[in-house]
């Protein structure tokens, strides 16, 4: 898996990332590497810094040391509206959706941000969006409030904007938290879509059904330290994990 | 489908109707009515200005009529002491106060929320007391008077009634361009500012440039006004032009509703029609009206035209739930 890896050039790379707020260390030298067509699981328990993690590589904070690199160039100092510009797209725990709009203007905004691309500009948005709705399960009137939406669905909602921006790098923070099982089904195929549009996905899910059956590599926070990195069975078997995070089986 | 229709027609018919009205307007009233009028249309474009950095920026500013004065100014200027065109010193006064908003704004969209509204205040005062103070270009504290009537070609706009249609037409095409900005990009970034600037800046909005961008619209349609304002009364002065006007803007605007431009235009016919109406009830009039706009304040919260529309929600979802339930049965 390292040497495939390594084949291809990354499309996101970390580089001993550190954040610290006042005495809390939540991100102590963190490096990983993305890769284009790949689901990439960030774990860890609780206020592990994995949501930091992506407010750092969203630069919405600003890192404390080491380097964020997009494509090879260096991004650590570009303010987050020019890194979502140049690929870097993600949801939230909670989504940030417009509350006083409708969901159309919601959803639009996805495609203005795929506009403002060159390469993209010319492509067919509104097919992308009914396949994403479809795909999704959203039957929707776009006129109406986001307000008329249940959790699930602005969860859902969120995501398709996101990929409807067509990102280079997609952050997905929770995706599937709170959801049914439905929900969850239609937040893979989702990803799935994301991967054929050959995006590197990064995605933090506390749901190790999900993110077993649909990583190819894992890295593992706790407190702000990278504990664990490899392939999800690797991460199972692994003892410092089972200890921090996913806990003994009984009897085990 | 054929609801959509009935719909249409019904929207085509109020359109002849408001346009039968606008054109007959000028026959059937009094000068002094159409005054009230102009005056209203004046006070709408300077609301459609807040609408904009307001309603879909979500930034209150208290500077409109400051951005107003500055307009007025820029157009007796140059049409009067320079003797350019009326049309040019107009599209001047638009162009110079959206590059004075838009300048100013990087200094003022440092601040957020309650902040930058204070800070607007600030920058009202200063501007009225520029407009106060500056003999040689505003005339200080004895304003500018004898201004030039607008003119196109040879066409002199010399009564209350050519200013009217001069005055609805810019308010019509004014309306129709910030209609069309609610589903552009850029629209859709006021809004995605207004709502939430973690998620905008996440959807590649430059945060700053964008309120900036809202402001320097919002100061095309005050230089706008402030131009038409100068044409029409022929005198400006810095009373015109202070912090209390302003601030009716902002109540013109809570009133009507800051969803949607009708907001503006609703808020703007009533504060200023209101007044003429109460008028028989003297010495109590300002007492009424001020506890009438405190009244509907806690009434609507979202102004008329956004309890229009909740009161309107409710009764199609009365209408459904009554239709579900006889299907049931």
């Amino acid at each position: 898996m390292q040497n495939t890896s390594n084949a291809k050039e990354a499309v996101l790379t970390l580089n001993k990332v550190c954040k610290n707020f006042g005495g809390v260390v939540a991100a102590k030298d963190i490096s990983f590497d993305l890769y284009s067509g790949e689901v990439f699981g960030l774990i860890g328990p609780n206020g592990a810094g994995k949501t930091t993690l992506i407010n750092l590589i969203t630069g919405i904070y600003k890192v404390d040391g080491g380097t964020i690199l997009l494509n090879g160039h260096d991004i650590t100092k570009t303010p987050a509206h020019t890194r979502a510009r140049r690929g870097i797209t993600r949801t939230f725990q909670h989504p940030h959706l417009l509350n006083r709009c409708d969901i159309e203007t919601n959803i639009y905004l996805g495609v203005d941000l795929a506009k403002k691309n060159k390469l993209l500009k010319s492509l067919d948005h509104k097919k992308l969006l009914d396949e994403l709705l479809e795909v999704a399960g959203l039957k929707l009137n776009m006129r109406d409030g986001i307000d008329k939406l249940a959790y699930g669905q602005q969860k859902l909602l969120e995501v398709v904007r996101a990929i409807l921006t067509r990102p280079s790098v997609l952050l997905l923070d929770e995706p599937a938290a709170g959801l049914n099982q439905k929900e969850m089904e239609h937040i893979v195929a989702l990803v799935d879509i994301a991967i054929k549009m050959n995006s590197a996905v990064l995605l933090i899910e506390h749901r190790m059904d999900l993110v077993m059956s649909i990583c190819d590599r894992i890295t593992v926070l706790n407190f702000g330290n990278q504990i664990a990195n490899g392939k999800p069975a690797e991460i199972q078997d692994n003892p410092v994990v089972i200890e921090a995070y996913l806990g003994r089986k009984r009897g085990a | 489908m054929r609801k959509l229709k009935i719909k249409n027609l019904i929207i085509l018919f109020l359109i002849a109707l408001a346009f039968a009205l606008i054109i007959n307007f000028p026959h059937i009233s009094s000068i002094y009515m159409i005054r009230v009028l102009n005056m209203t249309m004046i006070t709408y474009l300077a609301v459609l200005s807040l609408y904009v950095v307001f309603g879909m920026a979500g930034q209150s500013s208290f500077a409109q009529c400051g951005l107003m004065g500055i307009g007025a100014y820029i157009t007796a200027n140059m049409c009067t002491r320079w003797g350019f065109s009326p049309i040019f010193g107009m599209i001047m006064s638009m162009l110079g106060t959206a590059l004075f908003a838009f300048i100013i704004g990087f200094a003022l969209f440092r601040l957020k929320r309650f902040y930058f509204s204070f800070s607007t205040i600030a920058l009202m005062t200063i501007l009225n007391g520029i407009f106060a103070n500056w003999t040689k270009g505003t005339g200080g504290p004895v304003g500018m008077g004898n201004l030039v009537q607008f003119s196109v070609g040879g066409f002199v706009f010399d009564t209350e009634a050519k200013y009217f249609y001069l005055i609805i037409g810019f308010s019509i095409a004014a309306s129709i361009i910030i209609w069309k900005l609610f589903r552009s990009p850029l629209g859709r970034s006021f809004m995605a500012v207004r709502d939430n600037e973690i998620a905008a800046s996440c959807m590649g909005i430059n945060n700053l440039l964008t309120k900036n961008i809202a402001f320097a619209i919002s100061g095309i349609l005050c230089g706008l006004a402030g131009s038409l304002f100068a044409f029409l009364s022929g005198y400006i002065s810095a009373t015109s032009f202070a912090l209390p006007q302003s601030q009716l803007y902002l109540v013109v605007i809570m009133i009507g509703g800051s969803s949607s431009p009708i907001g503006a235009l609703i808020g703007s016919i009533l504060i200023n029609l209101l007044p003429e109406w109460l008028r028989f009830l003297k010495d109590y009039m300002m007492l009424i009206y001020g506890v009438g706009i405190m009244g509907l304040m806690v009434v609507l919260p979202e102004g008329l035209v956004g309890g229009g529309k909740d009161l309107y929600a409710k009764y199609i979802k009365r209408k459904r739930s009554r239709v579900d339930a006889e299907q049931g049965l």
